[in-house]
């Protein structure tokens, strides 16, 4: 693997890993940047639910998450009977999970842990802060599938994203929607965030040629302006990629019509990892769908299943 | 045994105390929920609750700080009288349980020097804290007194060869070729069963060794909340200006008293509120006045502070002497009368009825607001006149508040609202011309509220008479009600 990633991902303090379906490689990830770095301590943790070690969706067998001696781990008080680690009870955070308070462990010896942490991402802020308290020198955070994943990234300051054959059977479609995507979380961020308006949307941009978009960024609201010619060359800012709900046709026209949009808050996607075998029994050639990943976006890209990694 | 409903907590001004309290632990919060008010045969338990009360608040100048570094304390007590529950059932508890229990004798040791060094001057002889050390020292057999919970190696020699092995094979995980690693990972998942089997035999040896020990962290539970509440008290106390009432056997006297929850919000809105003076006994009390809310204040008043001291709370007033009661009934006009379905006056009968019963039952306090307002006012009257004679006869000391004429002659006390007795009205009619204000306001801000000891026969003040003038009532109409008057 790069040099240059290996630098980038140990420069940030917060790291989430998002996958775009199940069975994307993204415990193989983990457990990659937990064998990695065995002589740093890091702070682990999920949201909601993660981590068994056959998947309850597909009956697939799936990789433990296996942690050297010394990692903080944050997880739900019913997962403990689960992992095989020495634990140390560190702390109680009074985060209630369907599995039990979301307890702080720090494993006194390696082994296998079960993730089931905060599901909401001010919960995931706090325990990454209590992980810094406790001598974390990075804080990891397993993301969930879906949307849910995407607000994580308030919390992180760098994103794995992850995809794989079991997204879809055609190639074309994991490749344009993962790079859809990533497109979204990896806008630009703003340098200047514009005044909160009551105003219209049409009359702020038309005034001042910029807008905060206070919730989410829809088609609904987008294409209108797009047919009447207002939305040209302004810039858009949302709080974060999460509430961009735009299809990729959406996108594209704001780009041609040289709209900027951009976030207040935004993680860094520091790569792309493909996982070119299939849960569900296809498969892609690795070197094609590498390559075609690596065209659609500007980040290294890494295949989960090399040596390499 | 005094209880008191939340409708009534709220209306007299009781709740807002409450709710300004800030207790810390989750044992002092249970304490303020489930109010505990002293009954007479807990005389001296009260005596020296209000003791200790007492020296907390005039402590206060020096003590503040340390008061602070206590509650800081105090918030991080968890409760864990759960766990104690389930230990004293034999359960074996696990990793969390039980380091929730070493936080919590941590914190109870972190308390003491700060308790000690607070009792030198508040002496609370009646909180007592068990010294942890014991209980610490099954839960941390190595005395690092860390924060975290861990059974360390050495516990039994069995479990250090166990962990021993688990590390070894770690070792050998990291070190063989992949097509070994599957071997190895059964023959450790083998030893982490056993690491698991020998940790849980560790977890019940502790909690044996602790059984011994749970009435102490029971009782030190308590005496955190006890604390937690001492505390709050004397800041109460420091706020609004508490003073440790004198205990009687019979008389109730509070001078110069203060409703907090209305001189806040008279303070909000410029005003301030005039404390109220009264010193009466067993037998019926009645309050005369206007009507315009003067009554109902000092009623609520008296019934805050009573409730206050019997809580173990310094009152708020200048000075108070005050029996010990077995209950205290209040009946205010509210919307309450309208749910049973009776009218108005029907279902104020039967309540009264109903607090009559609790009252005979030993030495009360009765407040009645307005009795039998919603009838006519002859007949009125005559009840009010008839239940007050049926009161003095009572081992109780009850206050009517009333306009009804012809009341408080039967009453063993009498007081009136001062009102506007000291107001010239010309005066007030002068400054109304010159303002332009709601004349109603105007007179409200002259009208005194604090009460006055009526001695003799007098009837009602005629307050009615002197607004009419102030508020310039048509002369004609006016000549004539001043021609009846006399």
């Amino acid at each position: 693997m790069q040099a240059a990633l290996l630098k980038s991902i140990d420069s940030v303090k917060t790291l989430s890993i998002v996958g775009m379906c199940k069975n994307a490689g993204k415990t193989t990830v983990l457990n990659w940047l937990l064998g990695r770095s065995r002589d740093r301590v890091l702070g682990l943790t999920s949201i909601g639910r993660d981590g068994e070690s056959t998947d309850v969706v597909t009956g697939t067998e799936k990789p433990g998450i296996f942690v050297s001696e010394g990692t903080l781990i944050a997880t739900a008080k019913d997962m403990l009977p689960l992992s095989d680690v020495t634990q140390e009870i560190v702390h109680t955070t009074g985060i209630p999970t369907p599995l039990g308070e979301v307890v702080l462990v720090r494993a006194r010896s390696a082994g296998n842990v079960q993730l089931a942490g905060p599901s909401i991402t001010s919960q995931l802020k706090t325990v990454s802060d209590l992980f810094f308290s406790l001598g974390a020198e990075q804080s990891i955070i397993d993301g969930a599938l879906g949307r849910k994943s995407l607000g994580a990234r308030s919390v992180a300051e760098g994103v794995i994203l992850c995809t794989g054959a079991s997204y879809d059977m055609r190639m074309e479609k994991v490749v344009s929607d993962t790079a859809n995507i990533f497109r979204i979380m990896n806008l630009k961020r703003a340098e200047t965030v514009p005044a909160e308006s009551e105003k219209p949307l049409a009359d702020t941009l038309k005034e001042t040629g910029e807008a905060l978009i206070p919730g989410a960024l829809t088609d609904t609201a987008v294409v209108p302006l797009l047919k009447n010619g207002v939305l040209k060359n302004v810039r858009l800012v949302v709080q974060d990629p999460s509430k961009i709900l735009l299809s990729p046709d959406t996108l594209d026209k704001l780009k041609i019509r040289n709209v900027a949009l951009e976030t207040v808050e935004a993680a860094k996607v520091l790569c792309v990892t493909v996982n070119p075998v299939s849960a569900y029994g296809w498969k892609f050639d690795a070197d094609a769908f590498s390559e075609a990943m690596a065209a659609a976006v500007n980040i290294p890209v890494i295949n989960v299943k090399e040596e390499a990694l | 045994m005094i209880s008191i409903g939340f409708e009534d907590q709220v209306k007299i001004g009781l709740r807002y105390i409450l709710d300004s309290l800030h207790t810390s632990s989750p044992f002092g919060t249970e304490r303020v929920r489930k109010l505990r008010f002293y009954a007479p045969d807990e005389r001296e338990a009260l005596e020296a609750e209000l003791s200790c009360t007492e020296r907390a608040a005039n402590a206060i100048g020096t003590l503040r700080p340390l008061y602070e570094k206590i509650m800081l304390v105090l918030c991080q007590l968890k409760d864990v009288r759960g766990s104690l529950r389930r230990l004293s059932e034999g359960a074996v508890l696990d990793h969390v349980e039980l380091f929730e229990i070493k936080g919590f004798l941590l914190r109870i040791a972190d308390l003491i020097p700060l308790f000690d060094r607070m009792n030198e001057t508040v002496q609370a002889e009646t909180i007592a804290f068990t010294d942890p050390t014991d209980a610490l020292n099954v839960l941390d057999p190595e005395g690092t007194r860390s924060r975290g919970f861990y059974i360390p190696d050495g516990a039994t020699e069995k479990l250090r060869a166990i962990r021993a092995e688990k590390k070894r094979q770690e070792a050998r995980l990291y070190a063989a070729p992949d097509a070994e690693k599957d071997a190895i990972r059964s023959e450790r998942t083998r030893v982490c069963a056993e690491e698991e089997t020998e940790e849980r035999a560790i977890r019940g040896t502790m909690c044996g060794r602790l059984l011994p020990h749970v009435s102490e962290m029971l009782s030190d539970a308590d005496a955190a909340g006890h604390l937690d509440l001492l505390i709050q008290k004397a800041l109460f106390a420091a706020a609004y200006g508490g003073v440790r009432p004198e205990i009687t056997e019979g008389a109730l006297e509070l001078r110069d008293m203060v409703n907090p929850e209305l001189a806040d919000l008279l303070k909000a809105k410029g005003r301030a509120f005039v404390p109220v003076s009264i010193a009466i006994d067993r037998g019926a009390t009645v309050i005369t006045g206007a009507n315009m809310g003067g009554k109902s204040v000092a009623m609520k008043t008296i019934a805050l502070n009573v409730l206050l001291f019997h809580a173990g709370f310094l009152v708020c007033a200048g000075s108070a002497r005050l029996p010990m009661l077995e209950c205290v009934r209040m009946l205010f006009d509210d919307a309450q009368s309208m749910q049973s379905g009776l009218s108005g006056f029907g279902s104020e009968i039967v309540r009264f009825n109903d607090a009559l019963k609790e009252v005979e039952n030993g030495f009360s306090l009765l407040l009645l607001d307005e009795l039998a307002r919603g009838t006519n006012p002859d007949e009125g009257a005559l009840i009010v006149q008839a239940v007050t004679q049926y009161l003095n006869g009572l081992n109780a000391i009850s206050i009517l508040a009333t306009h009804y004429d012809g009341v408080a002659e039967h009453a063993r006390f009498h007081y009136q609202i001062i009102g506007l007795r000291d107001v010239d009205p010309d005066a007030i009619r002068s400054e109304l011309s010159a303002v332009h204000e709601d004349g109603v306001a105007v007179i409200a801000r002259h009208m005194n509220y604090g009460l006055y000891r009526v001695e003799g026969k007098a009837d009602c003040p005629k307050d009615a008479l002197h607004i009419c003038r102030m508020l310039s009532l048509k002369p004609e109409i006016l000549e004539r009600i001043e021609r009846e008057y006399r």
